[in-house]
């Protein structure tokens, strides 16, 4: 009994206790980061932007090795399991894109940034609201250039449960309007990003710049040549096809800022290896070069990509598996120009049909265009030092006439114990190992280790660098008729090796042909191409076009004991057995469908032409 | 012993066990047809031109494609219902998505789809001349707004013959080409085809307005 009392005396006066801290029981999370907390520590601040840097919309871009074979100048030479990127057909839904959800997190983050943040100053936070509106209006470029004028959602979209989801719904902007929001976003935060001007990764002035460049320039080419086309593309609303009209407009936009970063002296073309070719390489593999205007980087045990891994050479591969998986087509190395100012086509069989016969093995590359050494491994050169062993076979010579034989295995001597099939093939029809006879270096890495998938590789992506500005302001003042359009082309010849002066008469063909070479595996080729509406004319789908069938070059060595060509060379073009169907790219094409599940939430959305 | 024996009895009754209402009956109802100009099948690139097929009366729609062979004619098969069949843009006869057609498919529903071609190809016919094939048709304008961008004879040694598959193509000149008269396109019969016992052939017109030919329906051509 007494017992029980000292127990319900005990009970009773825990409820007798209180404190006197509220403070004790009001604590800050510890595993949730409140909106005030963000929104006012400028360290937070940068890392939500990092994810968001981190998350800038590319189709095929930032080290995508699948993707860049199926619309960049190569084929898929990887793994057997995944050839269907030799063999398929650009989709209604290709290129697809409709991120809205980071539409939203931008325009919440902007919201945000306004109704929270307190302590810190006024310029920095301008600052950081501009990089997210860069990062908005590069998202909307990304979708303009995939999808034509979309919603132009500015705000957060906020359902209010009334049952009714029409204020949600926001029908698609024309076109141009799209293009001209990108304008004058980019106009109205260029100067407020110049906090960040040394900086190479963070949006600044000139990343501004860069992306109106890019962005009225596309603009510009739709005006004009999409109202080119025998059957212009467009949608009654204008959501679909630019007024020719305003062509002059854009080109001249696009000229101006492309001149405004030219200007500056901030950034130079690279040029500071003697040896053209390799300087072409190092412009981008080297970090910090002065010609990278914005880069997302990586960094190894940080962030790695493994371009290296997937597309190194055979031989020098230091990994067991992977490499070679990009196989650049023999229409690029032609694209490149002779430095006597010729056309590039390959001299390997002459007008009778009859082989010509090298001395060397990369004779046949002779006096070539530097860029071509930079951007692709071709036979006789090397890559980290390393000599590349690219040979396809022997040619023998029997009873008038070559016979090509190759060996069964990489690196075999033949029976008179020269080499038979290089360690670095190519080989037809054969996984990891050059289909074309051609390997890339343009963006591979030649760290140590880079070619692990260990360590991996971590040299950046070029978002945008000079030589790509140069090449706008071309385009934009050819287009304006300016008489000193091609002194930008011939700057950058000059830095591929070619003489002051090179192109005295300025064509269409000429620039399209110089941001072929230049921008190759940049993710240029595609939206270019789209742009200047002779996809469907270039990936015609037919069996017999140059550039909708990837074709190799296989070097053979000659067997012809006793006799002066013994020892030399012969190429024989081939088409790689693995390439299966020619690309096809249709009208259809020139604009993604959208979803059918976006267009049933949103009746206002109209459809894209030819979907 | 006896109760494991009951045990794994249960177990597998358990596993044979079936359940009859999770699945519906595969569709078996046909509606299928030919796509054509007064009458006459158009022919197409194979697995290129398509219709869309809608049902009404539901919450959300999406839509189901029947692709159009290369003679023109296409086949699907779906459930019993009425059906909303829409002509796609991209294919070599005028554009009218707006423009659909409604069918009521019973069992088995045979729906011809006339479409207005911006060209046709008539009274089309082959000679094998000596290591040649040449073809004389004439070319029709049936809508105003286009011109004739190209005209192809193509040699193949498939039935699916056409302007990505082939193993011969030809242009022809286009001032040679006169709307409404008779014209002639010759083709060196390729090396790799000339040992053949047959070859297809057949000619196909592309306006300016589209990237897909009008095609002749596809003719075998024997060579011994």
């Amino acid at each position: 009994m007494k017992y029980l009392f000292i127990k319900i005396s005990i009970f009773v006066s825990l409820f007798f206790v209180s404190c006197n801290h509220d403070s004790w029981l009001e604590r800050d999370p510890q595993n949730i980061i409140t909106d005030e907390q963000l929104w006012n520590d400028p360290k937070l601040i940068k890392s939500i932007l990092a994810n968001y840097y981190d998350r800038l919309p590319s189709l095929h871009g930032v080290f995508n090795t699948g993707g860049m074979s199926e619309l960049d100048d190569a084929m898929w030479s990887g793994h057997h399991d995944q050839n269907g990127r030799n063999d398929f057909q650009y989709g209604d839904d290709y290129g697809r894109y409709w991120d809205y959800g980071f539409i939203r997190d931008l325009n919440l983050a902007l919201e945000n940034i306004d109704k929270y943040s307190v302590s810190i100053d006024e310029g920095q936070k301008n600052l950081f609201k501009s990089e997210l509106r860069y990062i908005r209006a590069s998202v909307y470029f990304e979708l303009v250039k995939r999808m034509g004028g979309v919603p132009l959602v500015t705000k957060q979209l906020i359902y209010d449960f009334s049952g009714d989801p029409t204020p949600l719904q926001v029908a698609r902007s024309k076109e141009y309007e799209v293009y001209d929001f990108i304008y004058t976003e980019l106009e109205e935060i260029k100067s407020l990003l110049a906090d960040n001007n040394d900086s190479q990764t963070r949006a600044n002035t000139y990343t501004a710049l860069a992306l109106e460049s890019r962005a009225m320039l596309y603009a510009a080419s739709i005006a004009k040549y999409n109202n080119l086309m025998a059957s212009p593309i467009t949608t009654p609303g204008g959501e679909i096809g630019i007024p020719a009209d305003k062509a002059n407009d854009y080109y001249t936009k696009s000229l101006n800022a492309s001149k405004a970063i030219i200007s500056d002296s901030r950034y130079k073309l690279y040029n500071e290896n003697a040896d053209k070719g390799a300087n072409f390489y190092d412009m981008l593999n080297k970090k910090g070069s002065s010609e990278v205007i914005f880069a997302k980087d990586f960094k190894v045990s940080l962030k790695i990509h493994f371009f290296a891994y997937d597309n190194i050479v055979k031989s020098i591969t230091e990994d067991n598996e992977g490499s070679s998986t990009l196989s650049p087509s023999l229409s690029l190395v032609e694209s490149f120009d002779y430095l006597d100012g010729s056309k590039g086509t390959i001299h390997n069989k002459d007008a009778k049909g009859n082989y010509t016969i090298y001395d060397n093995i990369s004779d046949v590359f002779k006096n070539k265009d530097a860029r071509l050494y930079g951007t692709v491994v071709y036979a006789g050169t090397s890559f980290k030092g390393t000599p590349v062993n690219i040979q396809a076979g022997v040619a023998v010579w029997e009873n008038g006439s070559y016979r090509l034989s190759v060996s069964p295995n990489l690196g075999a001597k033949y029976t008179d114990n020269g080499l038979w099939t290089g360690f670095d093939g190519p080989v037809d029809n054969e996984q990891f190992v050059s289909n074309t006879g051609f390997y890339l270096r343009k963006l591979v890495s030649d760290a140590s280790a880079a070619s692990t998938r260990g360590t991996a590789a971590e040299n950046w992506w070029p978002w945008f660098r000079l030589g790509e500005i140069y090449l706008n302001a071309a385009e934009a003042a050819f287009e304006l008729q300016q008489a000193d359009a091609k002194n930008y082309i011939n700057t950058l010849r000059v830095r591929a090796g070619f003489p002051e002066n090179s192109i005295t008469t300025l064509t269409t063909d000429i620039i399209r042909n110089e941001r072929r070479v230049e921008l190759a595996f940049e993710d240029h080729r595609y939206f270019d191409l789209k742009r200047w509406r002779i996809a469907h004319e270039v990936w015609n789908g037919s069996d017999t076009s140059e550039d909708a069938v990837v074709h190799g070059l296989y070097p053979y060595r000659i067997v012809n004991p006793g006799h002066e060509d013994n020892n030399k060379y012969v190429f024989e073009k081939i088409r790689p057995n693995r390439f299966k169907r020619a690309r096809f790219f249709r009208m259809a094409n020139y604009y993604s469908s959208i979803d059918q599940n976006v267009l049933n939430n949103n009746p206002k959305l109209v459809k894209n032409p030819f979907h | 012993m006896k109760k494991s024996i009951l045990f794994i009895i249960c177990i597998c009754s358990l596993v044979f066990t079936g359940c009859g209402y999770d699945n519906y009956d595969e569709p078996e109802s046909t509606l299928s047809g030919k796509i054509v100009y007064e009458g006459n099948p158009v022919g197409v690139r194979t697995n290129a031109v398509r219709l869309d097929i809608w049902q009404d009366g539901y919450a959300v729609k999406k839509s189901f494609t029947a692709y159009i062979a290369h003679d023109g004619t296409y086949s699907v098969t779906l459930f019993d219902g009425q059906y909303k069949v829409v002509r796609r843009g991209g294919a070599p006869w005028e554009d009218q998505p707006n423009d659909t057609i409604i069918v009521n498919v019973k069992n088995k529903a045979v729906v011809d789809i006339p479409v207005k071609p911006y060209f046709i190809i008539k009274n089309e016919s082959f000679q094998k001349g000596s290591g040649t094939i040449t073809a004389k048709f004439t070319i029709d304008k049936i809508l105003a707004s286009a011109n004739v961008a190209e005209v192809r004879l193509y040699l193949g040694k498939s039935i699916l013959t056409d302007q990505n598959k082939n193993e011969k193509a030809v242009s022809a000149t286009l001032s040679t080409i006169t709307i409404g008269q008779e014209a002639t396109l010759a083709a060196e019969i390729p090396a790799n085809l000339v040992g053949q016992d047959y070859l297809f052939a057949r000619v196909g017109v592309r306006s300016t307005v589209s990237s897909e030919f009008y095609y002749t329906q596809i003719q075998k051509i024997s060579l011994k």
